[in-house]
């Protein structure tokens, strides 16, 4: 019997459990979708190769399994780019497949042919070309590991044309389960019993919690560590939703946009155990004035995400769920009454200074809108305004029910990773909150959300601008304005019934109990226009090259 | 880097040998800006293992930092920091120069201080091989460039441990 190289990369999908990918045909990639037809792999076709990537990114960053999306050679590879790339910064597990022209064209400059390799080098953990049908099923194997093993990330496997099309005996391939290590062994660092003594000793310690503690699944250890030993903690954006705890323990998140207190708690902290973050300069804005007294221990399951920017003392290399389980039998909880009283003081000084949180009347509608939706809802965000808005207001209530993109601040992200995030956890309601302008950047997946009946709640926040570019030139750049309206041309509810999406349409600061009544009880997918005032920014905010605590609160400030 | 502490580093990797690999490693240094000075890439006695010696300035804690990221792709096999007296290092310069007479005892007794050989003459131009340190094969060449050196190439440094202790990356077999 025979059996072709396409076969074997479908069936070595379904061995590594893929139930989805999202993708894009082309004629390079046609050996592959055709062979898709039979198997029980579910192909959603997007409209467009970024889609697909962030398809693929919302469903990974919603379920924890990998995401895959699928493009052809040339412009459907490129076109996965900017997704692959907003994988990477935010270390979402993701296997690119890119179909490629045959090996006997390679480097001819033949039609569609790009060298998606190169143009992915620096945004990939790993890459393989496939020139030998036999390194097929070894190379996709080594792609999944690679991509969920230390720290996750984008694996990219080139598939040229001939290869898919190879024929051979199907016993030849029986073989391929050989697994070649991929998984290197790391130092660990110091030891855990200096970080536990350092954290005892500790007067003013404080958490930070990055987004690996939702990539290790360490949200229990966290809470207990939080809980057993009353350590206050902060997270940074990416960190949200990880830790559930109350009890004044919970400072919100750090940096330029984050919140007030946890900005201030953690520079007067003595001790920074940093779990799964690499201190981005959002977290940290000038580095300098961050955190000047504090000693810094760090885990991180990345080694080179240690002291990246922040220097530390106490490095620890290891899975923080694992890391956790052995640390946590070693903290001692102490009294730090003064501390935690220094901190509710500083709580209650600071939470009456900005009526609805910094956010207006953006908000207040947002939370109004978590109150209607069912308590097992996923929101997705895009970048901007919409973006600071929903991750200051909503209340994260699981790991995994806030998807928004950090590191790369990709616009366009929210609409195809809401997509993802819906096909991955379909008994969830996943809302979407969106900026008019990244709305309309991959606003083509309204096709396919129509097309297949994908109930997506979508919210288009309409400022009719680029709100968060507004706000940094009203308050950095004089005032002048520029390259920032959007304009009210574009009437977005007849947008949406035209992709045969139901829609309404509130003004964010009046009555919108209806708009969201309809949104809520809306069985597949709808579109709600929530219309904002354009100078709803958003404060604090941490102007440029300056540090966490020189928050300012209004214009005049 | 123009850093004021900027010091030279040698950096030995044990790789893949396939193709693509070189350029992930000089990404991982040029996208964070640091320059290579020299490279040298050869076949260890496992074919499918090759060792990449570069050198280069840098400033800090770079060699700390790039040995990790290094470490991190999946062809790189292992990598050490060679930077120091521990470690031998040697590289090879070809010198290509024109005799004229008068000169030449100067030219030979430079070639002979510093250990040089000649590889080959015809008519009046004498090619020339030196090994030695980086050092000393830039001090050669300083020593003849008055005498007009027509062509120069040389290898960049490889590098060994001083001292073998058994440790399987230095060991001439370290993919076996």
């Amino acid at each position: 019997m025979e059996t072709t190289g396409s076969d074997i990369v479908i069936r070595t999908l379904e061995k590594e459990g893929v139930e989805v990918i999202f993708g894009y045909p082309g004629a390079n990639s046609l050996p592959l979708h055709d062979r898709l037809i039979e198997s029980p792999v579910r192909h959603i076709m997007m409209r467009h190769e970024q889609g697909a990537a962030h398809a693929a990114d919302g469903y990974a960053r919603a379920t924890g399994r990998v995401g895959v999306c699928l493009s052809t050679s040339g412009p459907g590879a490129t076109n996965l780019v900017t997704g692959i790339a907003t994988a990477f910064m935010d270390s979402t597990p993701l296997v690119a497949l890119t179909a490629q022209v045959s090996t006997n064209l390679l480097g001819r400059d033949a039609f569609q042919e790009t060298d998606i390799i190169g143009i992915t080098m620096p945004i990939t953990k790993h890459s393989f070309q496939v020139k030998d049908r036999a390194d097929l099923g070894p190379s996709l194997r080594q792609a999944f590991a690679l991509a969920r093993s230390g720290r996750p990330g984008p694996v990219l496997v080139d598939l040229p044309k001939d290869i898919l099309l190879a024929t051979c005996p199907v016993q030849e391939t029986r073989d391929d389960g050989c697994q070649t290590a991929v998984l290197k062994k790391q130092d660990n660092g110091s030891g855990l019993g200096e970080i536990a003594t350092a954290l005892n000793q500790s007067k003013r310690p404080v958490i930070i919690i990055g987004g690996g503690v939702k990539l290790s699944g360490a949200d229990r250890q966290v809470n207990e560590l939080i809980h057993s030993a009353g350590i206050p903690f902060a997270t940074t954006m990416m960190g949200i939703g990880s830790v559930q705890a109350a009890n004044g323990l919970n400072l919100g998140f750090i940096g330029t946009h984050g919140h007030d207190l946890a900005n201030r708690i953690v520079h007067q902290s003595d001790f920074i155990l940093a779990i799964g973050t690499r201190f981005t300069d959002r977290s940290t804005s000038r580095l300098e004035g961050f955190a000047p007294q504090a000693r810094v221990a760090q885990i991180d399951i990345d080694p080179t995400s240690i002291g990246k920017n922040v220097s530390v003392e106490l490095p620890y290399v290891g899975d923080i769920a694992q890391t956790l389980t052995v640390l946590l039998p070693l903290v001692r909880s102490r009294s730090r009454s003064q501390w935690l009283q220094k901190i509710s003081r500083e709580r209650s000084l600071l939470e009456g200074k900005l009526p609805d949180g910094g956010c207006g009347e953006a908000g207040r509608f947002i939370g109004n809108l978590q109150k209607a939706l069912p308590e097992e809802t996923t929101v997705v965000t895009d970048v901007g305004l919409n973006q600071i808005w929903t991750v200051r207001t909503w209340r994260a209530r699981a790991p995994r029910s806030l998807i928004t993109n950090g590191g790369m601040g990709t616009m366009g992200f929210g609409l195809p990773a809401a997509i993802g995030a819906k096909i991955g956890t379909p008994e969830r309601e996943v809302v979407l909150i969106i900026g008019d302008g990244g709305f309309l950047m991959n606003i083509q997946e309204l096709a396919t959300i129509s097309y297949y009946r994908l109930p997506v709640k979508i919210v288009v926040i309409n400022n009719g601008q680029l709100g968060m570019i507004r706000q940094i030139q009203d308050l950095f750049y004089d005032a002048r304005f520029t390259t920032i309206a959007l304009g009210n041309q574009v009437d977005l509810r007849a947008v949406a019934q035209g992709f045969g999406i139901p829609a309404g349409r509130v003004h964010a600061g009046g009555d919108t109990e209806g708009g969201i009544e309809a949104l809520r009880r809306a069985e597949g997918p709808y579109l709600l226009e929530a219309v904002v005032d354009p100078e709803n920014y958003v404060y604090p905010i941490i102007p440029p090259g300056r540090s966490n605590i020189e928050m300012i609160y209004g214009k005049c400030a | 880097m123009n850093s004021k502490d900027a010091q030279e580093y040698t950096i030995s990797l044990l790789v893949n040998n396939q193709p693509g690999v070189l350029s992930r490693i000089t990404g991982v240094l040029g996208s964070r800006g640091y320059n290579i000075t020299s490279l040298c890439v050869a076949p260890t006695t496992d074919p499918a293992v090759s060792r990449i010696t570069l050198t280069g300035g840098a400033d800090g804690d770079f060699t700390e930092k790039i040995k990790k990221q290094l470490d991190k792709l999946v062809d790189v096999i292992a990598v050490e920091d060679y930077t120091g007296p521990g470690f031998v290092q040697r590289e090879l310069m070809l010198i290509g120069l024109r005799l004229s007479g008068e000169r030449d005892r100067d030219i030979l007794r430079i070639i002979d201080l510093f250990g040089g050989r000649i590889v080959s003459m015809n008519g009046d131009y004498l090619l020339l091989e030196v090994t030695g340190t980086k050092e000393q094969t830039q001090a050669v060449l300083g020593q003849l460039e008055p005498f007009g050196v027509e062509v120069m190439n040389r290898t960049g440094p490889i590098a060994v441990p001083r001292f073998f202790n058994g440790n399987k990356f230095a060991s001439s077999t370290p993919g076996g």
